[in-house]
């Protein structure tokens, strides 16, 4: 089966910049899986989603290099909810159905995709509001369900909890690999590493633009380089482990901490 | 009146305060003027009297100004073509829901870059009034005064303007990445979600009023 998004030999330059984004990025993204990049700030994880989602270089100009392949539709969430507001609606149904209706749908593939996305994101109770009413963490969801009624093949996602309180991070992270398992191929820019455990298969860890590791969520996440002082880190639980000077490879979740120490 | 085709609304408001200033004054101007306020106070049809009061309001500073300027004759005669003008605006503003006129628009075929234009100009209204609410208040944490004479609120606005000006040009490089990954690029082929109703009888009532304005402007000039 073909892979929804390969990229191969990637080097991205965002216009006149010398230092390149990317450097010599090769990935694929399978249906049904979620691939989490990490990397410090400017390791260059929101760029490799704007090289997927067809974003860089057709809109942020710039040079490419290397193939980049998708088959099907790609959709970004970004990470701040008040720049994606389309301007186009006034109720949250609309703020929905913005890009479905973009796309030119008959009216009656449009509601059924907004209900849908609505009942999916669990934001029915908001259908009617004015979307430049909403808080942070609700708009966030109402834009979530936007990308997600346009029915992507391969859902790109940019700090998707950076805006929720707690409950509503593990809820989208339920969402996620929820998605996942309907087929869609998902990549998340994240820098909530103890989530990753249960939500990511895979995990990509940029650094300085290049991919420093790339595999299974445990092997990538274990690796005792992340824990570094110049590096994102692991989780809190094999932080606290390591800490305590426990024999390696660290858990990684409460659960597997428990179970170590049983 | 509010079930009137948001294109006819539209005319209404446009051709009221051209009729004021083509018609002779100032007769001319108190017709519209007249039929401009019947609008605004009409029961049941009207937006009511809240909408009344901002009309004049607005308009009651041009009144004074035009009688310093021109004496009660240019005061009369331009000031009810101009209280036309802002009596016809307001109230379609008040009547017209902007989503309403939004669906019309992409339902006629205009471009959808058109359409986002207006109604996005009418959304950032808002959102810019809030930030600049925040701005004030992280400003006013950081000791800047912002009440007191001309001077003090000249000096606060300059340190809340360029902010404002430089946080919202940020936004715009990620405002167009989230309108292309949502599907808003040129020549797409919209789909209108609740299009409003375009009865023929307003069709024609919308010709007629804008071959009237023509037939009377050629007449005055003439």
């Amino acid at each position: 089966m073909t892979a929804p998004l390969t990229l191969r030999a990637v080097t991205y330059h965002y216009p006149a910049s010398t230092t390149p984004a990317l450097r010599d990025v090769s990935l694929e993204v399978r249906r049904g899986e979620v691939l989490a990049v990490i990397g410090n700030v400017g390791a260059g994880a929101s760029t490799l989603l704007l090289v997927a989602g067809d974003l860089a270089p057709r809109v942020t100009g710039g040079e490419l290099s290397g193939t980049v392949e998708r088959s099907g539709r790609a959709a970004l969430l970004l990470p701040t909810p008040w720049t994606q507001i389309s301007g186009m609606a006034f109720t949250v149904f609309d703020e929905v159905a913005f890009g479905p209706a973009n796309l030119g749908w008959p009216r009656e593939r449009i509601a059924t995709s907004v209900e849908r996305a609505l009942t999916r994101v669990d934001v029915t109770h908001l259908r009617d509001r004015d979307p430049t009413t909403l808080s942070g963490g609700e708009l966030q969801r109402v834009i979530l369900a936007g990308i997600l009624a346009m029915d992507p093949d391969v859902l790109l996602l940019d700090e998707p909890t950076a805006e929720l309180d707690p409950l509503a991070a593990r809820r989208t992270w339920d969402l996620i690999r929820a998605l996942a398992r309907d087929g869609m191929a998902v990549v998340v820019a994240t820098s909530d590493l103890d989530a990753l455990p249960d939500a990511a298969d895979r995990v990509a860890w940029l650094e300085q633009g290049a991919l420093r590791a790339l595999g299974a969520t445990r092997e990538v996440l274990v690796d005792a380089a992340l824990a570094a002082e110049s590096a994102p880190g692991s989780t809190s639980i094999a932080a606290v482990w390591r800490s305590a000077r426990l024999p390696e490879p660290p858990p990684l979740t409460v659960s597997q901490a428990v179970e170590r120490l049983r | 009146m509010r079930r009137l085709h948001p294109f006819t609304l539209l005319t209404l408001a446009v051709v009221l305060p051209a009729l004021a200033w083509i018609l002779p004054a100032p007769w001319g101007g108190a017709g519209t003027l007249i039929t401009a306020m019947a609008l605004l106070l009409t029961p049941g049809a009207s937006p009511g009297f809240g909408a009344a009061r901002t009309a004049v309001i607005t308009a009651a500073p041009f009144w004074f100004f035009l009688y310093l300027l021109h004496g009660v004759g240019g005061m009369v005669s331009t000031g009810l073509r101009l209280s036309t003008m802002i009596a016809s605006f307001v109230w379609l503003v008040a009547i017209l829901p902007p989503a309403r006129l939004v669906e019309a628009m992409v339902a006629a075929g205009w471009p959808v870059s058109a359409a986002f234009l207006f109604s996005a100009t009418l959304q950032a209204v808002p959102a810019l009034r809030e930030r600049a609410q925040r701005l004030v208040d992280a400003q006013r944490c950081r000791g800047l005064a912002t009440r007191g004479g001309p001077l003090v609120r000249l000096r606060a606005l300059r340190a809340l303007a360029l902010p404002l000006v430089l946080s919202a040009l940020h936004d715009v490089d990620e405002r167009t990445l989230a309108l292309e990954t949502r599907g808003l690029v040129a020549g797409a082929r919209r789909t209108a979600l609740a299009p409003p109703a375009d009865h023929r009888g307003e069709q024609a009532l919308r010709w007629l009023l804008v071959l009237s304005c023509a037939v009377l402007l050629v007449w005055r000039v003439a």
